[in-house]
């Protein structure tokens, strides 16, 4: 139904195109199944239907690097004034997109890495810097219940290898590692879905008799966690702590709302500043964008949660 | 002769199975009260829960695989099912009572996917394409539904006090789980040992040909089989929903895979004919228990693929040897 909706949308610009001149954008998601990837794309959609002489295209290449690349190199037959990737992997896409520069088209490398700078912009954000945030408010809560930094942290780990598993992993490690007397007691591998999580979970509390603290390495792991918990009873003994922060009701800062995370670290979905750029790249002649643009995190707790639930839930 | 051959490879099943047990009781870390976790009463549940969704779905993936067919749509029929019920939830009959309303949601779930069942059971049975490519496509097509009914958004049921985190607690129940997975195992074995409709399941994969002459019906009972994987397919995508507190449209990705698994560690062919409900509880319970097994121990999960690979063909080649 989707593809059916792209092709629509394609054959669309293309006949329109020959009445009056319309700036296609064309963004090559790398997985629409993930809740923070539907959340970019929603945005997305909602801050380029602003701009009536702009027409987002989006392809979902389904977590598939081969599928990935064969999407980009058709949008760079396309020849759209805008070209914004997403790339599932850093090795695959470093090729194609750099097809794309060469024909001439800007890029917006959207979120995660490439090998080579092939593109006119990369707009991300920071996972060590984010795991550093998490491993410090896991200090700071530990200290306020103990009086020292001291207790028992379970890491729920995302899919091993990609880099944002990688580095929230170590960016908490590395402030957690400073206290002796705080271990990190279990870190099962829940591949980022909730479901998963909840097992993996059940099992470290049937062996382990004390947790203060689940580090979930998103909001779906943490909230799984915390479902096993409950079951057992012992969802008041720990706190959850997760990373992502999306808005919606189904995401983690109505979860902290709820009282269910104790915090959740934002991790942005570098949208609105992309769909800036793309907007100066596409009207303003001349404009130069920088090569690189850092987004900083937020933490959401239940003060500011409300807040911030406002702030990201697109309608 | 064969109810010989039928008994010894039931033996050589429950001894692999067995085995599995022994080592996980041998290995199990040891609690603070001096007990082995593995054998905690809550743990041994734990199993049994987590189990229980891929064991519903493999109960009637057992009758398809009898006649010699394949469902690859049960895991997207079940995403189907959970954001249906989710959706019934939050967003229609708010008027109705708490009662009713639950059990509205269900049916709408489960009647969903019972129909794509009996869709891919009547192409099956008219058209004659192979099961295979059948299922394939409504895997396709049925995940591409639950992602246009959504947009792709999970659909959240809460913790508050209404109705959809009513039935959550409910659903989530390890009794009820169990319990749902118990009654089914139990139905699904009578029907298929005590009735002329689980004999002609068993015929038609046994010899199609043979089964046509003997003016069995063929097609009506391939699109029941068909209907039947949908409907358990949907059912656990309700206990799915409850237990995860959403309806999910990208839940029960490569499910199509353990189900089929746990079929045939259980001992029934690919090819049809042979095997049985007993045999997929023991298969559905062996993967349950290596899991577990493996996780309380905190193995490396790479490592853990790789002894699961390496268990899982010993244990079928286990029955097909003497």
């Amino acid at each position: 139904m989707r593809t059916l909706n792209i092709v629509v949308a394609l054959l669309f610009a293309s006949c329109s195109s020959s009445h009056k001149p319309q700036l296609v954008v064309a963004f090559s998601q790398a997985n629409n199944a993930e809740p923070y990837r539907a959340s970019q794309n929603a945005f997305m959609a909602k801050l380029f239907a602003r701009y009536p002489d702009v027409k987002l295209v989006i392809a979902d290449a389904q977590q598939d690097n081969s599928k990935q690349v064969a999407q980009v190199e058709t949008f760079i037959r396309q020849k759209p004034a805008l070209l914004i990737v997403a790339p599932n992997e850093r090795a695959a896409l470093t090729a194609v997109m750099a097809q794309a520069v060469q024909a001439g088209i800007p890029v917006i490398c959207l979120e995660r890495d490439i090998l080579q700078p092939n593109y006119t912009s990369y707009v991300h954000s920071d996972n060590l810097a984010i795991g550093r945030l998490a491993g410090q408010f896991i200090v700071d809560q530990l200290t306020r219940k103990y009086g020292k930094p001291k207790g028992k942290v379970v890491a729920m780990r995302g899919l091993l290898g990609v880099e944002g598993e990688i580095n929230r992993d170590r960016g908490a490690r590395e402030v957690l590692d400073k206290y002796p007397e705080i271990r990190i007691v279990a870190d099962p591998v829940a591949d980022w879905i909730q479901a998963k999580a909840k097992d993996r979970m059940t099992e470290v509390l049937r062996t382990q008799s004390q947790v203060d603290v689940v580090y979930g390495h998103n909001d779906p792991m943490a909230i799984g966690a915390y479902l096993a918990a409950k079951e057992l009873g012992r969802e008041k003994e720990m706190i959850f702590v997760g990373v992502d922060g999306l808005g919606g009701p189904a995401g983690g800062i109505k979860k902290v709302m709820d009282g269910i995370l104790a915090a959740t670290f934002v991790y942005p979905l570098c949208v609105d500043r992309s769909v800036e750029i793309a907007d100066r790249i596409l009207h303003q002649p001349g404009f130069k964008p920088d090569k690189e643009y850092v987004l900083e995190s937020v933490m959401v707790t239940p003060d500011n949660a409300a807040q911030m639930y406002e702030k990201f839930t697109v309608p | 002769m064969i109810p010989l051959v039928r008994r010894l490879a039931g033996a050589q099943r429950g001894a692999a199975f067995a085995g599995i047990v022994v080592l996980a009781i041998l290995i199990s870390p040891v609690a603070a009260d001096g007990s082995r976790v593995f054998l905690q009463m809550g743990n041994l549940t734990d199993i049994l829960r987590q189990v229980s969704l891929i064991g519903i779905i493999a109960l009637a993936m057992t009758y398809v695989i009898l006649t010699a067919g394949i469902d690859l749509s049960v895991g997207s029929i079940l995403a189907l099912a959970t954001a249906l019920v989710a959706m019934a939830l939050t967003r229609a009959w708010q008027s109705a009572s708490y009662g009713w309303h639950i059990l509205l949601a269900i049916a709408v779930a489960v009647a969903a996917s019972a129909l794509v069942g009996t869709l891919n059971g009547l192409v099956i049975a008219t058209t004659r394409i192979q099961p295979f490519i059948v299922t394939l496509a409504a895997m396709i097509g049925v995940r591409g539904l639950a992602k246009w009914l959504t947009d792709n958004q999970n659909i959240d049921i809460g913790f508050g006090r209404d109705v959809a985190a009513e039935f959550a607690a409910v659903f989530r129940e390890k009794a009820i789980v169990i319990g749902a997975y118990a009654a089914g195992a139990v139905l699904f074995w009578l029907m298929l040992a005590r009735t002329v409709f689980g004999r002609h399941v068993r015929a038609i994969g046994d010899n199609e040909r043979a089964a046509e002459y003997a003016g069995l019906p063929i097609r009506r009972t391939k699109i029941w089989v068909y209907t039947l994987s949908g409907l358990l397919s949907g059912l656990a995508g309700v206990l799915y929903a409850a237990e995860n507190h959403q309806g999910n449209p990208n839940a029960g990705v490569a499910y199509e895979l353990d189900a089929i698994a746990a079929v045939v560690i259980g001992g029934t062919r690919l090819s049809g004919g042979q095997g049985g409900i007993s045999g997929t509880i023991v298969g559905t319970l062996f993967m349950g228990v290596l899991t577990n097994m493996l996780r309380l121990n905190n193995v490396d999960s790479n490592v853990e693929m790789m002894i699961k690979a390496v268990i899982i063909v010993l244990a079928v080649a286990v029955q097909k040897v003497g």
